[in-house]
């Protein structure tokens, strides 16, 4: 009888952040689809947060959402100078039950960005994933 | 389990303090034991509640207050659970008691970061968000509290005005207490004009970053009757967690943690929310102070805002919240934080709160959070 593979080998594959933002810098979102409930969460999660099941399957979903919050940050973390003012905002993904956060560059006052823009990602870098009005 | 009593209580001041962190913590330390009338040598075991050790070039706190206290041998814990460690390092102790592993035992808090500076600790506070999805992308503290400002203030149709009342309140209470951080009476014009940390909160809207320990001594009621005749009783006791990212979350405008703590408090003590007298909350920002007392069941979903304005959380109103000062004027060293607002309700419910006195108070409610309320943490007392 072959062995059960180990419980940490079967985690390890769900370390994914790199491929998480490889397709953010396609502008896709890298979701784990609970396979037993269909229960949406970002790649960062090892059990299943409404049944908790440990198997998933990969959904990649389009990064357009519309603006849900955001903050124009001012007095910035290390590394972010450069950017002020900047915004950081929360995003609701079209057509999924599932929010993702980023940068978004170039807002000076909330004129800018009223509640509910059409937003999309469009990248990562240094500033995290970067998220631009539609 | 055992009845667990709180006997004595102890603070330094809170603001930029120049002694070190062992000292400091020390301070407090030594104010509790002799506000309990105790020797430290009855102590079974220490609790200690620190997250940014390392600005001061001292982390493992634990052995070194116990040593210095003159009990090397008593057993210690230290403690990070980010803005929330003081009331996560109570609780530790608080089931240590309750269970019968010690008589009395020791809960300080402390922080020291004032001598970093802004950057450092605008920059260090963010590692403790959930890194990779809100510091890794620009988000500071103010700026996630913000995001849930600007959520609130769209669902709720509140104002900036509104968050202001929050912190003129808070600066009217501190006021009262010699160990506030912030002792200024500010006004809704001087929040409004103060620079824009993370919009739509300005800097008046954000509490402070202050160096200060707070201790206390907590004890089976065996032990609390024969050292004392003025102590507290714990009756509720709640911890609870919520999604770490605020992406994780259906709703940005409450805070799931201090629903579930809330919900375990009142059960174990049986009662309502409507049966407290007092409260001292997590108001790191005004948006804060708003979120909290509708997550507590004193208001509901929306109508925090109406409350403040009719003045109902001031000192003289039907619920005074935060009679210390809060966050907000009396300070957030951040391992302290969730200790000293033990100490608060220790002070109202033992006749030691002076001007700041909550009348004929007899039930207090603490309520203190890590992260944007991530973790959580609620505790109720009572006078005996």
């Amino acid at each position: 009888m072959q062995a059960a593979p180990s419980t940490y080998s079967q985690v390890y594959k769900l370390l994914a952040k790199d491929e998480f933002i490889n397709n953010a810098k396609l502008g896709k979102v890298l979701a784990r689809k609970c396979s037993k409930c269909g229960h949406l969460h970002l790649v960062t999660t090892y059990f299943c947060q409404n049944c908790g099941n440990k198997a998933f399957e990969n959904a990649i979903i389009e990064g357009k959402g519309a603006v849900v919050t955001y903050t124009i940050i001012t007095v910035p973390p290390e590394g972010y100078e450069k950017y002020v003012p900047y915004a950081w905002v929360v995003m609701k993904l079209d057509n999924a039950n599932l929010r993702i956060s980023g940068f978004m560059g170039g807002i000076k006052s909330p004129a800018d960005l009223p509640l509910g823009t059409k937003a999309k990602i469009t990248g990562y870098d240094e500033r995290g994933i970067i998220i631009e009005k539609l | 389990m055992e009845k667990v009593c709180v006997i004595g209580a102890g603070s330094t001041k809170y603001g930029k303090l120049e002694d070190s962190i062992t000292d400091i913590a020390l301070q407090a330390s030594v104010d509790a034991i002799e506000s309990a009338g105790i020797e430290p040598k009855e102590i079974g075991a220490g609790y200690i509640s620190n997250v940014f050790g390392i600005a001061d070039k001292q982390v493992h706190l634990g052995p070194l207050i116990m040593s210095n206290l003159g009990i090397p041998e008593a057993p210690s814990l230290s403690i990070e659970s980010a803005c929330g460690s003081g009331s996560v390092s109570f609780r530790e102790a608080y089931a240590n008691v309750a269970a019968g592993f010690y008589d009395a035992v020791l809960a300080t808090g402390v922080e020291k970061v004032t001598h970093t500076g802004t950057e450092w600790t605008t920059t260090y506070f963010s590692y403790c968000s959930d890194f990779f999805y809100e510091g890794g992308a620009g988000a500071s503290f103010p700026g996630l509290f913000a995001s849930m400002a600007r959520a609130y203030l769209a669902e709720f149709k509140a104002s900036e005005e509104d968050l202001a009342l929050v912190a003129v309140k808070n600066h009217d209470n501190g006021l009262l207490n010699p160990k506030a951080h912030l002792r200024k009476k500010i006004t809704v014009d001087d929040v409004l004009q103060s620079p824009v940390v993370a919009s739509p909160l300005k800097l008046y809207d954000c509490c402070p970053f202050s160096d200060g320990a707070s201790a206390v001594i907590i004890c089976n009621e065996k032990f609390a009757k024969d050292h004392s005749k003025n102590y507290i009783e714990v009756i509720g006791s709640g911890r609870g967690g919520s999604p770490a990212a605020l992406q994780g979350r259906e709703r940005i405008t409450t805070i799931p943690s201090t629903k579930i703590a809330a919900q375990a408090a009142y059960k174990m003590a049986g009662i309502t929310p409507k049966d407290i007298d007092f409260a001292e909350v997590h108001d790191c920002f005004t948006i804060a102070e708003l979120v909290d007392i509708e997550d507590l069941g004193f208001f509901e979903k929306g109508r925090a805002v109406e409350a403040v304005r009719q003045g109902r959380t001031r000192l003289n109103g039907d619920i005074p919240i935060n009679p210390s000062g809060g966050l907000k004027s009396k300070g957030h060293p951040i391992g302290a934080t969730g200790i000293g607002q033990i100490v608060e309700v220790f002070d109202q419910l033992t006749g030691k709160a002076a001007e700041r006195t909550v009348k004929d108070a007899k039930i207090g409610l603490t309520h203190n959070f890590g992260a944007t309320g991530a973790s959580c943490a609620v505790h109720i007392f009572t006078s005996v």
